[in-house]
């Protein structure tokens, strides 16, 4: 999942900004064709809005996508994202590991073997023991925070309670120093996945002291960390125990990494758009083009130039609670399904060049099994006359009056920009809206427990891997409705049929041949309405004008630094 | 003195406290809860409950005000894992959501927002006062109307407005500064000021207006006074009466009551360096403050409130020392 | 927000002036009428919106989508952010709303909001004022701290909690009144309580107080005629201020709720647009701009009309 900046400003007051254009015109001095072999050298700036490692920089309490962009230069993994353009860089490849795992027991036991001459930044040799530890410690309380999978899956691990007190999880196990077997409480097919989070990083269990570990994390990457200011710097300098010998995922060109937290959106694009200075040698992993300067950059071929293009597979959607009235009555699902204006919500969220319209649940696709679907065909501008009809029908001739929570910021696309212009287009036939914002903190907490959740919300829902299990198990799988918190599955539906369907297919080895049963499925829950798909976003960022090899990887939609170059 | 000294220490004490107190009433009736925040996507309730224990949010609400009191003056414990850290007196607490020690996340922000303030002070008493001598000086003339009428305008514009505008001229029209970067004054004095010569006349703007006019008015009142009429009868030059005589009699005042103005600083350098994006400390505010997280907010308040009492204190003995006809009471 | 500022601007401690003689000086005054005129225009505008709405053609809510051009991230066809005949102030990137529409509504709940939160301000600081004045040693000492601390205190952090705190179907703009009142009627009270102690020792106010009137009594019909003047402007000095502080909140997100308009609401999504759609930050920033400074300079002829020797915002007359 993407982390953003938890700012009540950071749709207000940002801003400012896009303010100072940059005057200069220059072409890019980067001439020469990028070439893997000599990329070598320089330092690399990243120009971020919060840390790239989230609040810690502790393999256990990060949580990120396919091992994260900077987090992955620091912390390699068992397995890893395919670090290449397109839709090839939806795979999972091995890193630490030999292979991507194999399975046994129909996908319940995982087992790993370790590459040769692996070293930690000191020069000790990493075992399965250190990643066996690394794993068992993202159980601590001491430490919160990491990706939800480890304890949903792992056999003995709801429980667990980390490694400090003594207790080891008996469902790893390390037969030798190259070996490591995972024992899985149920099939997960998609376990080569997870393997890519930092949580499957090597931790050596001399060097951890708990909640101090972030400040001195042994790397086993290319870089360590030569110095780090939580939410302020980070300075990664080689790790000379590191070598593209023992590692094929990362070419690792820069000497060094300067990263800059805490600065505001508009600032970072400001100064990648005038790339002056350092500013020409800089990314940014987690800023994208707001809808203001897309309009500015339109105007300037030569920033055009330097804004990539990429994706993410993410839906933002409205999402109903079936257990409260009126969204108990498909028709009246289906109503607001008909109603809403796709058109002025992607607007909202700064025009076709920033977004598209979507009437699926899974994201376009070919990872995720995209089938495409459309039963409640509302077209561009949404269809009124539809809607008043269904309401009729469902007893509401005269309109219906409905609250639509949201958040009260843009940024997450489930703010009061889309709220109001569901609001807007919804009246056209006879639904009155009133919005209800809550603030970032109330936000998770009230939407995310069955007993406070309410009727109608704005969601966003990102893949934590490219496939179509992580997208649709925690929203429609009935067994994940979760009572005290952290509930994804809105619409409570817990339907047997379905939840059969999720263990079938969880079985499945082989993600291309879960494709086409994942898009099934998702084109069967559709019929009943649950959520209404809004849109699909787009992402587009800047770089800095001597950045050679940057392109937005179809995974994460962001920048690789593990393979950009500055040379 | 000592007396009065003591009294407004003691009354201070008491004021910070029921701040704080405040602070934690108004937390405690938000209807968000920090340990969500803290523990990301698809937490459940053991999760929640264990960042609940470890954050302290499981204690009763007096139980935890107390300790942050505790934390204060004799120091405490947290938990870290392995083993037992102890935050040593005066112990703001822990972040909630970085773990960071309050004081030093205080103490990472404070040269950005004192740059930026101290800045402004100064870009405030010159423009203001120099603008205020010229017009007490050109009384009546064009000069006078002008400066009477920018410090109108100037003294109407909210903070926000003034500070866009003053974007959209220089960096969007006129290209000559690029949108402001905090650089350390330690690293490169030169990039230091140039980035923050925006921030600075906009959080300056307002009160460089209002001290415009008092200088007016005190430079023309102190101009009339009869000792000055008796060096002009003594042929005293003009240049020397202004300078020597009429600065002192108008100056001693204004730097006084430039000390009462921290409070408005301290707000308007929260909508400067958001508006801005500066890693100060009021940016650390409005974040801390959206994120329920309640020992930032909580020693923020302490050390903003303190700060603007000690500055009013500063202000009343100055006062009482220029001006002998104040009683401190 | 900017309530500290009133603070420099002196206030008189004279007795009241004939009510003839301060309109004359006030009539007298250029720059005042100016903002009396504009100030008149803003409130006659604003009173009269559905009518000037209406009479346009279009609604504040409505979007229009085939105005904009999406794929440029939503900016308005055309010049001037797509003023015209239909528009006349032209619309919102990404929405298409009308601006026209969306400025007056601005301009109700600046006003609305301004003078709601005036009232509860007078109420609050005048009556803690008069009972710290004349309450006597005990209730002056802790009024006096509580004055202390409604001046002091980081009113920002409070504002945003407070706000983040009152369910959502609480009617936004009395809230803001509350809120901005309840943090900003320091300086009304320590005027009031200030005049009332040197009031107190006049020989008018001595003679009632022989006469066995009580305190009450003395309050409301010996004191308060006495500090009316320098309340009149104190209080239109408070005016432009509570502007501010409204539209400080809106731009920080705390104020006014969408569907609803205000020009600070207004200019923090307009801010990111200024310089691919100008118009639409210099909409609500002049409009905010012009009102503040006519309700200031309206507010200083008021207290140079009341008391010709107080030191004018505009440098006084010698």
């Amino acid at each position: 999942m993407r982390t953003s900046p938890a700012l009540l400003t950071a749709a207000a007051l940002l801003a400012a900004a896009t303010a100072c254009s940059s005057s200069d015109s220059s072409s890019s001095s980067g001439t020469s064709a990028f070439d893997p072999k000599t990329c070598q050298g320089g330092t690399l700036y990243v120009l971020n809005q919060s840390d790239a490692t989230a609040h810690h920089l502790d393999p256990a309490r990060i949580y990120t996508s396919g091992g994260g962009a900077v987090t992955s230069l620091i912390f390699r993994t068992l397995t890893t994202r395919h670090r290449v353009p397109g839709e090839a860089g939806d795979e999972v490849v091995p890193d630490l590991a030999t292979d991507t795992g194999k399975a046994s027991d129909g996908a319940k036991t995982w087992t790993y073997h370790l590459k040769d001459g692996l070293k930690f930044d000191d020069g000790t040799p990493i075992t399965s023991k250190d990643i066996k530890w690394g794993v068992e410690r993202a159980f601590a309380p001491e430490l919160p925070g990491g990706i939800p999978y480890l304890r949903d899956w792992l056999a003995g691990g709801a429980d667990y309670k980390g490694p400090y007190k003594g207790k080891e999880l008996d469902s790893i196990q390390t037969p030798d120093d190259k070996t490591i077997v995972f024992k899985l409480r149920k099939p997960e097919g998609d376990f080569p996945y997870v393997a890519t989070a930092t949580q499957f990083a090597p931790v050596p269990k001399a060097k951890d002291d708990g909640t101090g570990y972030e400040k001195h994390p042994v790397s086993s990457g290319p870089y360590k960390v030569a110095s780090h200011e939580q939410d302020k710097s980070l300075v990664l300098v080689r790790n000379p125990y590191w070598s593209r010998s023992v590692d094929d995922q990362r070419l690792a060109c820069p000497d060094r990494l300067e990263g800059t937290y805490g600065l505001n959106s508009a600032v970072i694009n400001q100064r990648l758009s005038s790339s002056a200075g350092k500013d020409a040698n800089a990314i940014t992993t987690d800023t994208d083009l707001s809808p203001a300067e897309l309009a500015r950059i339109s105007t300037d071929p030569s920033l055009k130039k330097r804004a990539v293009k990429g994706e993410f597979g993410e839906t933002d959607y409205i999402a109903f609670n079936t257990k409260v009235k009126p969204f108990d009555d498909i028709r009246v699902r289906e109503a607001v399904a008909y109603a809403v204006s796709r058109q002025s919500v992607v607007n909202a969220v700064g025009g076709s060049s920033l977004a598209k319209a979507a009437t699926t649940f899974l994201p376009d696709q070919a990872a995720f099994g995209y089938q495409p679907y459309d039963y409640f065909p509302a077209g561009p501008n949404g269809n009124a006359a539809k809607a008043k009809e269904l309401l009729a029908q469902a007893g509401h001739p005269n309109g219906l009056t409905i609250t639509l929570a949201h958040r009260n910021a843009d940024y997450n696309h489930d703010g009061p920009a889309v709220a109001t212009a569901l609001q807007a287009a919804l009246k056209q036939a006879g639904i009155t809206v009133n919005l209800k914002p809550y603030d970032d903190a109330g936000y998770g907490d009230t939407v995310q427990k069955p007993s406070t959740e309410p009727g109608m919300f704005l969601a966003t829902w990102g893949a934590d891997w490219p496939t179509g299990g992580p997208f649709l198990a925690p929203i429609f799988d009935g067994r994940q409705i979760l009572e005290d918190g952290g509930n994804f599955n809105a619409s409570q539906l817990n339907d047997p049929k379905i939840n059969a369907e999720f263990d079938a297919i969880n079985q499945i080895t082989d993600p291309v041949q879960a494709r086409p049963r994942w898009g099934a499925l998702d084109a069967e829950i559709g019929k009943q309405a649950l959520t209404v798909p809004l849109i699909h976003p787009i992402y587009i960022r800047l770089t800095g004008k001597n950045l050679k090899n940057a392109y937005l990887d179809q995974w994460r939609g962001s920048y690789d630094p593990a393979m950009v170059s500055v040379k | 003195m000592t007396r009065y000294l003591l009294r407004r220490f003691a009354s201070t004490v008491v004021l910070l406290l029921v701040m704080v107190a405040l602070i934690y009433v108004i937390f405690y009736a938000l209807p968000s809860n920090p340990a969500v925040l803290v523990c990301g996507k698809g937490c459940g309730g053991g999760q929640l409950a264990a960042i609940d224990h470890k954050l302290g949010l499981d204690q009763p609400e007096y139980l935890q005000f107390w300790h942050f009191l505790e934390g204060i003056f004799v120091g405490r414990d947290y938990s870290s894992g392995p083993d037992v850290s102890h935050c040593a007196a005066p112990c703001l607490g822990f972040s909630f959501q970085n773990d960071q020690p309050v004081l030093s996340l205080i103490g990472q922000r404070l040269p950005v927002s004192l740059s930026l303030t101290t800045g402004a002070m100064v870009v405030w008493l010159l423009v203001g006062v120099s603008a205020g001598v010229l017009s007490a000086l050109r009384a009546g003339r064009l000069t006078d109307r002008v400066v009477t009428a920018a410090s109108v305008l100037a003294y109407g514009a909210p903070i926000f407005v003034s500070g866009m505008l003053l974007l959209m001229l220089f960096c969007g029209y006129l290209h000559w500064l690029d949108f402001p970067v905090y650089v350390p004054l330690t690293e490169n004095p030169a990039a230091w000021a140039k980035n923050l010569l925006l921030p600075w006349f906009t959080l300056a703007i307002a009160q460089a207006a209002v001290y415009t006019r008092l200088t007016r008015t005190g430079m023309l009142e102190t101009l009339s006074e009869d000792h000055i009429r008796t060096f002009r009868a003594y042929g005293v030059r003009e240049r020397r009466i202004v300078g020597r005589h009429a600065m002192r009699g108008t100056l001693t005042p204004i730097i006084t009551l430039s000390a009462y103005d921290f409070g408005y600083i301290l707000v308007g350098a929260m909508l400067t360096e958001t508006l801005f994006g500066l890693p100060g400390l009021g940016q650390l505010i409005v974040q801390s403050s959206n994120n329920v997280d309640l020992p930032v907010v909580a020693g923020l308040t302490l050390v903003a409130g303190a700060a603007i009492v000690v500055a009013n204190t500063a202000a009343d003995l100055l006062y009482a020392v220029v001006d002998r006809r104040v009683v401190l009471s | 927000m900017t309530a500290e500022l009133i603070t420099e601007v002196g206030v008189s401690t004279e007795a009241p002036t004939r009510g003839r003689q301060v309109r004359r000086r006030l009539l007298a005054d250029r720059m005042a009428m100016a903002g009396l005129v504009v100030a008149g225009v803003m409130i006659v505008a604003a009173l009269a919106a559905p009518l000037l709405i209406h009479l346009e053609g279009q609604d504040p809510t409505t979007y229009h989508p085939e105005l904009l051009d999406s794929a440029r991230g939503g900016v308005p066809r055309g010049a001037f952010g797509g003023a015209g005949g239909a528009h006349w102030l032209g619309v919102e990137p990404t929405t298409g709303r009308d601006l026209f529409a969306r400025a007056l509504g601005g301009a109700r709940i600046s006003f609305l909001v301004a003078f709601g939160t005036l009232i509860v301000q007078i109420l609050l600081g005048v009556s803690v004022g008069l009972a710290a004045g004349l309450g006597g040693k005990v209730a002056d000492a802790f009024l006096g701290r509580l004055i202390d601390l409604a001046i002091s205190f980081p009113q920002l952090i409070f504002a945003i909690a407070l706000l983040a705190i009152v369910p959502g179907t609480f009617p936004r703009p009395i809230l803001l009144m509350i809120v901005i009142g309840l943090f900003g009627w320091g300086g009304v009270a320590r005027l009031i309580r200030g005049q009332v102690l040197s009031l107190r020792t006049r020989d008018y106010v001595a003679a009632a107080r022989l006469s066995g009137a009580g305190r009450v009594r003395i309050a409301l019909r010996e004191i308060l005629p006495g500090v009316s003047a320098p309340l009149v402007t104190y209080a239109a000095l408070l005016l432009p201020s509570n502007m501010i502080s409204e539209a400080g909140l809106s731009f920080l997100g705390v104020g006014v709720r969408p569907p609803d308009s205000s020009w600070g609401q207004m200019l923090s999504t307009a801010t990111t647009w200024f310089q691919a759609d100008p118009t639409y930050v210099l909409v609500p920033g002049l409009l905010l701009l012009l009102n503040v400074l006519a309700f200031t300079l309206l507010a200083d002829g008021v207290r140079t009309a009341l008391d010709p020797k107080a030191p004018s915002l505009r440098g006084g007359r010698k």
